[in-house]
């Protein structure tokens, strides 16, 4: 047990580094993935035909391909089509940014025709216009609809990074295989792992859980 | 009399399916007109073409001589007409203050203060006071379409439209709700309501439309589509409602 412990500290820096190095993986491309998200569901519920179809394009394409085949193809595939070096930690960024995006504009487009459509019959009968009801009527009851699938994504993203091991970024995956290829402790090193990610996903569950119950109690209160 | 609505030649379709076949019909200022009939006759479509929620094919709507579905700024015009829905539409994001005084606040036609007065005079006229801080999602049926009718009221609009405003009720909460729309009938505001509360079409309504299969049967005041109606067609649907009441 002691041996245990010992070894932890040992990695500890290394596995630390990978971590935020899987954060910010995770981070970025959320963030980026919310924002292209956003457009994204805009055109789907744009009504103009060439925006949704392009929609409906994305969305296929990206949720029927893997995001490791994903990556591996941005990384190599397209870099020696071009002929140049990703950056490793930029090309994961762009193939979680463009995973995410589709699964959360199906999230956004989800959660504003989840409104019943009373509401914005109710709101446009009292004159209220097209942005008025979207701001002040829709979209603050599509968001209580939306936040614990848009947390799911998150967790689903983080826990994607890990697959992006394969084109060498060096997060917390990647730094444990190279300590393992050093010391041959992977029982020890993969649990040292494992045990950060399940911090991280828990707390993020949790707070998801709080968010959740407070606009439950928002709701009738 | 002052002609309020004017529905000439409306045809309504959707896709291939024509609802609405060649209606033409007027509404006098301080008339309350109820249209009956049959469920798929088209009742509830009309009443949303009056407001524009439903785009129409052919004919002309117009209210306050406004053509509807030309006019430049709907959403002003919208204003003057207040609508009542069968699912009541509550907006469950905000309080039964809040959802009486959003659109007046919003539009610019009460600051905070005027409008919140409003709900408080419109609140104590629905007998309902006592719930202007709560959600409507802890309200009864009866309760939340009493705050429905408020909260069109509160825009001052000269015409009220109800789409089976009782429909969705418990059979002992239709009183309450018909309670407020006769007293608002006789405080002489315009109503077109559609409805399947025969008693109530046939004590407060001025005049009474038949509908069946998207067209108007036949129309006439209350006493005599219900005592004497011309029509075989309005003979059948009044015998088929009426007489589970009569045994």
């Amino acid at each position: 047990m002691n041996d245990y412990f010992n070894l932890l500290i040992q990695c500890l820096p290394s596995l630390l580094d990978g971590l935020k190095t899987t954060i910010i993986m995770a981070g970025a491309s959320l963030i980026l993935a919310f924002i292209l998200g956003l457009i994204l569901a805009i055109f789907a519920l744009s009504k103009i035909k060439v925006l949704e179809a392009f929609y409906t394009f994305y969305v296929y394409i990206v949720r029927g391909i893997p995001v490791m085949i994903f990556g591996l193809f941005l990384f190599f595939g397209v870099g020696a089509l071009l002929n140049i070096k990703f950056n490793p930690l930029l090309a994961s960024i762009i193939t979680l940014t463009i995973n995410a995006s589709a699964y959360l504009a199906e999230i956004f487009r989800g959660g504003i025709k989840a409104v019943d459509i009373g509401q914005v019959e109710a709101a446009r009968s009292l004159g209220l216009g097209y942005f008025r009801t979207m701001a002040l009527v829709v979209i603050p009851q599509a968001v209580k609809i939306m936040i614990p699938p848009i947390i799911n994504q998150f967790i689903t993203t983080l826990k994607d990074t890990s697959i992006l091991s394969v084109i060498s970024v060096r997060e917390l995956t990647m730094n444990s295989q190279i300590i393992i290829a050093r010391n041959y402790r992977p029982f020890e090193v993969y649990s040292y792992a494992a045990a950060m990610y399940l911090i991280l996903i828990v707390a993020l569950s949790l707070f998801a859980k709080y968010v959740e119950r407070r606009l439950q109690h928002g709701k009738s209160h | 009399m002052e002609k309020v609505i004017e529905v000439k030649n409306l045809h309504k379709s959707y896709d291939s399916l024509e609802v609405l076949k060649d209606i033409s019909f007027d509404v006098t200022k301080g008339e309350v007109v109820c249209i009956i009939g049959p469920s798929g006759s088209g009742k509830s479509t009309l009443l949303r073409c009056l407001n524009r929620l439903e785009e129409i094919q052919a004919g002309d709507i117009e209210v306050f001589g406004t053509n509807i579905n030309k006019v430049k700024n709907l959403n002003k015009f919208r204003e003057n007409i207040g609508m009542v829905f069968q699912l009541f539409n509550l907006f469950s994001n905000y309080t039964v203050a809040k959802n009486i005084m959003l659109a007046p606040t919003q539009l610019g036609l009460m600051n905070k203060e005027e409008a919140d007065a409003k709900a408080d005079e419109l609140l104590a006229q629905v007998g309902l006071a006592d719930k202007k801080n709560v959600y409507p999602d802890t309200l009864s049926g009866g309760q939340k379409q009493r705050i429905a009718i408020a909260r069109a009221l509160a825009m001052n609009p000269k015409i009220m439209l109800f789409d089976e405003p009782t429909s969705a009720l418990d059979p002992e909460m239709v009183g309450e709700v018909l309670k407020v729309m006769r007293s608002l009938a006789d405080s002489g505001m315009t109503m077109v309501v559609v409805t399947h509360e025969m008693n109530f079409a046939r004590e407060v309504a001025n005049r009474v439309i038949f509908m069946a299969d998207g067209y108007i049967v036949e129309e006439d005041n209350p006493e005599k589509l219900f005592t004497a109606p011309a029509h075989k067609r309005t003979q059948a649907f009044l015998s088929s409602v009426l007489k589970p009441l009569d045994s």
